[in-house]
């Protein structure tokens, strides 16, 4: 385990050129990101957090353009994933951009959170069964696939197919314009050969006694 | 399919079932043919018309609709009493049967669910299964098509969740479809063509299915000891209703539904249907013969098959597999709508379904069987609008007859019997009969009830279940003009290919808002009270006739309203009415997850600040809800079909890098929800996301995800 946070701030009021307070966001970051991870351990928190701070510190006085936040972040990426990359036995140069994830999986599997906080990023090395669980620890969304590939039968449906595809029948718009044409003359028929009276005698008949029947109650 | 017998089928013997069907429809056709003759000389004594002889059409058509129903509860009721040897756990011996080397999958088709309840519900399935000894018969699949990021990343979640929790490594696996074509019959499709073949047999659940262990494992034993069947189909139970209208609806479920399925058993043997799911399905024929073609045509009828159920179990069966309905397994549960607004909704889509049904009738080498219970299905719905053409049809004939001045003095009935009864005493009659045929199923299954001791008690005592019958018969009056507009509603929009959208239900902590039932009835309102003045002036003697259907109508409000109150439901628990044996003597499986529901109720924070992308947030923040996610990303890239999609979605792509920082400097406000989408199903971006959003200064972040990281890690 490498020593805590030794750089005090100086007269000014700063540490490796930076003001307290973006130390301060650099930290709440980097807490955050392990109260993430379920770090729910204080001391242990609190331990992890200075580590990576003292590491970005050392890196601030060298690269004066960066902010504290953004040192401490990259920090505290390499120091995760330099360790994963020691307890799964895989290389940390990034090679493998998935290791992060790899190690984060296994972190979850093995249950670090409820069992194996004291190891999280402590150097090796480990007890067995927190290092077999962390090194078999796979994820399968599904076991191997068997792929095939199901045909559907089309179903018969007889004349009623035609029917379906009525409207895409050639001509048959056509055809029903032709045929409203001849229900229009022989409507027009109809009502020039005593259709007017016949339909006003139904009227007469029907409809009256009860229009009769609305004035009076409605 | 290493484990798969060979496909060697004999047809089932057709005597015996062609006899059934003959007595039971007959029994229906009789019954409806002597009321009808009845009906047909009411109406003749006031004189013949046009209008008449659609009112008797129609008559005809409904009595016999409720005759088959009423039927259903006769015979079910004398089978259950003089028992049968007909039915598939009777056949043969089957719990002696060896399954050690059979693989089942239970599968979970979900959209868009309540992923909490989803796995709790499989969590119950998998422990009972565990307390069998026989879990590793038997591997889990969640079937997810949800569209919703938040929904899919939930689901992410609580599956690594529950596999940690259940050391189920291996046993539940979660498989996420990036297109969702076809629906669940899709998703199921999908799901055979990526692992059918290692499974011998697959039990298709709902989201809110819960089974028992022992019950999949009769399954199992059952299908081994009968290789001529294709599928058994168990009857759920519903159950864990708490508002007035969910537990009155699981009442009449467990109470009637016995007696009605020993009916439809009787004539149905081994011709059954299937409902979609809490069945077990042998995979290798379901593959061969049940992939769904495309209807020819347009909507309504053309298309995909949106109601897949009735269709596969018509197509396995005119291959000659058996379809047996296993009505007297225990055990399979499933969930029903808490208020009569949430039920209309489900109907409204089952409804469109069914009416594609139509279409299906005439597929040639369908079984008569499978017709028969396709038109149940249609009739289910198309009864609605018949039912109202025949109350019009009535008001109509009522009007002409007094207001054209005809003669309303009727002749003698042509019935040597009844020539000395008045026209009202003739048309109480026949009312009393179509009552008596109504209620008559109700009646028996209290019979029913009242013979068997501990089912008795099961349900609170003869006299609390017969006060219940009661206050069901008076609920189920009123809610039937209703579902009568309603179906009415979706049969017409459905035929004319209108879709009508429904906004999400507004419920308050306790169900139904008044001011969303009244969004959602006024129009039932209007009718009712248009109808009631209108029949009031033609005739309050006729008005009376009317009130239970008017009175549904007119206080559709209060009725929405309180029967979806859990309090309600509450107090007539607490008074012993509708109780079934799932209350009163709850499974080990049912109150696990009642428990565990409870709890995440209790302990889970439902802040509506952190409802907003909250799975884009987890996604991306916690890192191991991220890890979940990108390695599931990571193997679908080993399906070819699944590659296919992501490549389609854009996965990889220097643009959806391009979202990914659009991202991280505007939120998730700045990108569309397709855009959202294909950062979430980019496993490269997702991991850049995850590393960006923890190492970039705040102020290289948007607002949106300073206050997520900060709320997130205070939640965590």
């Amino acid at each position: 385990m490498e020593p805590a946070l030794k750089i005090l701030p100086d007269v000014s009021g700063e540490i490796a050129g930076r003001s307290l307070e973006e130390w301060n966001a650099a930290y709440v970051k980097v807490e955050n990101y392990f109260h993430a991870l379920r770090i729910r351990n204080k001391p242990l928190l609190g331990q992890m957090v200075l580590r990576v701070l003292e590491r970005a510190q050392r890196r601030a006085a060298a690269e004066p353009g960066r902010s504290a936040t953004e040192l401490a972040g990259e920090e505290m990426d390499k120091l995760v994933t330099g360790w994963f990359a020691e307890v799964l036995q895989t290389s940390p140069a990034g090679t493998d951009q998935m290791l992060s994830t790899r190690g984060r999986l296994a972190l979850l599997l093995a249950d670090m959170p409820g069992k194996w906080q004291d190891q999280f990023l402590r150097p090796g090395p480990w007890p067995l069964e927190f290092v077999v669980a962390m090194r078999e620890s796979f994820f399968r969304a599904g076991p191997d696939f068997q792929l095939s590939k199901m045909t559907p039968r089309p179903l018969d449906l007889g004349p009623i197919t035609t029917l379906t595809n009525f409207g895409k029948l050639p001509y048959v718009r056509m055809a029903l314009v032709w045929i409203l044409f001849a229900l229009l003359l022989v409507t027009v028929f109809w009502l020039t050969h005593d259709g007017f009276g016949r339909v006003k005698d139904y009227f007469q008949e029907h409809f009256q006694l009860l229009l009769d029947w609305f004035r009076q109650n409605v | 399919m290493s484990d798969a017998p060979n496909i060697s089928v004999a047809a089932a013997p057709r005597l015996r079932r062609g006899g059934r069907l003959f007595l039971f429809y007959s029994s229906a056709v009789l019954l409806t043919g002597f009321v009808s003759m009845l009906f047909a000389d009411l109406l003749w004594r006031t004189g013949w018309s046009a209008s008449r002889t659609v009112l008797l059409v129609l008559f005809i058509v409904l009595f016999l609709l409720t005759a088959i129903g009423c039927m259903h509860g006769v015979y079910g009721f004398f089978i259950r009493i003089f028992g049968t040897s007909r039915r598939i756990t009777a056949l043969k011996n089957f719990k002696e049967q060896d399954i050690h080397a059979v693989s089942t999958a239970i599968i979970f088709p979900i959209y868009n669910e309540d992923s909490m309840r989803v796995l709790e519900g499989l969590r119950a399935t998998y422990e009972s299964i565990e307390r069998t000894g026989q879990l590793d018969r038997f591997d889990f699949f969640i079937l997810s098509d949800s569209t919703n990021p938040d929904c899919w990343i939930e689901e992410e979640r609580r599956w690594s969740e529950l596999v940690c929790d259940l050391d189920a490594l291996g046993k539940i696996y979660y498989r996420r479809r990036l297109f969702s074509e076809a629906r669940k019959s899709g998703n199921i499709r999908d799901f055979l063509n990526t692992w059918g073949k290692r499974y011998r047999y697959f039990i298709c659940c709902d989201a809110d299915s819960v089974m028992r262990g022992e019950t999949l494992v009769d399954l199992v034993k059952l299908m081994e000891a009968h290789p001529t069947v294709g599928l058994i189909q168990t009857v759920p139970a519903l159950v864990n209703a708490e508002s007035l209208f969910g537990r009155i609806q699981q009442f009449a479920n467990r109470l009637y539904a016995p007696v009605f399925i020993s009916g439809l058993n009787y004539w149905a043997l081994d011709f059954g249907n299937y409902w979609g799911h809490n069945a077990i399905i042998r995979t290798e024929p379901f593959m061969q013969f049940c992939d769904l073609p495309q209807l020819p045509g347009r909507k309504p009828f053309g298309g995909q098959i949106l109601s897949h159920d009735f269709v596969e179990a018509a197509l396995m069966l005119r291959e000659n597999w058996q379809v047996w309905l296993a009505y007297d397994l225990e055990g399979s549960y499933e969930e029903a709508p808490q208020s009569l607004i949430e039920n209309a909704q489900r109907e409204r889509r089952w409804c469109q379904g069914n009416l594609q049904h139509g279409l299906v009738l005439f597929a040639k080498g369908l079984r008569g069987v499978s017709r028969i219970h396709l038109i149940f299905g249609i009739f289910g719905y198309v009864a609605s609008p018949l039912w109202l053409a025949f109350l019009l049809t009535f008001d109509w004939i009522y009007c002409a007859q007094k207001y054209t001045g005809l003669s309303d003095i009727t002749v003698q009935s042509f019935n040597p019997y009844l020539k000395n009864w008045s026209g009202t005493a003739h048309a109480l009659l026949i009312f009393t009969i179509c009552m008596t045929v109504i209620m008559l199923p109700k009646f028996l299954s209290l019979l029913d009830l009242a013979r068997d001791w501990p089912r008795r008690t099961a349900f609170g005592g003869l006299h609390k279940a017969t006060i219940s019958v009661i206050g069901e018969t008076l609920f189920s009056t009123l809610h039937a003009p209703l579902l009568m507009l309603w179906h009415t509603r979706s049969v017409l929009t459905n035929l004319a290919g209108i879709t009508v959208g429904w906004t999400t239900q507004k419920r308050d902590a306790d169900g139904t808002s008044w001011l969303y039932a009244l969004q959602r009835h006024w129009g039932h309102m209007l009718i009712g009270l248009a109808w009631g003045v209108f029949n009031w002036k033609l005739d309050p003697g006729l008005f009376w006739w009317f009130t239970p259907l008017l009175a549904g109508l007119v206080f559709s409000v209060p009725l929405s309203v309180l029967t979806s109150r859990r309090n309600v439901g509450a107090r007539a628990k607490s008074l012993g009415l509708f109780l079934t044996p799932e209350e009163t003597k709850p499974p080990l499986e049912l109150v696990s997850l009642r428990s565990r529901m409870k709890i995440h109720h209790l302990t889970e924070d439902k802040s509506p600040h952190f409802c907003v992308h909250v799975g884009l947030a987890a996604a991306v923040l916690d890192p191991y809800v991220n890890a979940v996610h990108v390695s599931l990303l990571r193997e679908k890239q080993l399906n070819p079909v699944y590659a296919e999609h992501l490549r389609k979605i854009g996965a990889g792509t220097d643009a959806v890098r391009e979202f990914g920082e659009k991202l991280l400097a505007g939120g998730p406000g700045k990108l569309k929800a397709d855009e959202r989408m294909a950062v979430l199903a980019d496993q490269g971006v997702m991991v850049w996301l995850h590393q960006q959003a923890w190492l970039r200064p705040d102020e290289k972040l948007a607002p949106w995800w300073r206050a997520m990281i900060r709320e997130f890690s205070q939640r965590v």
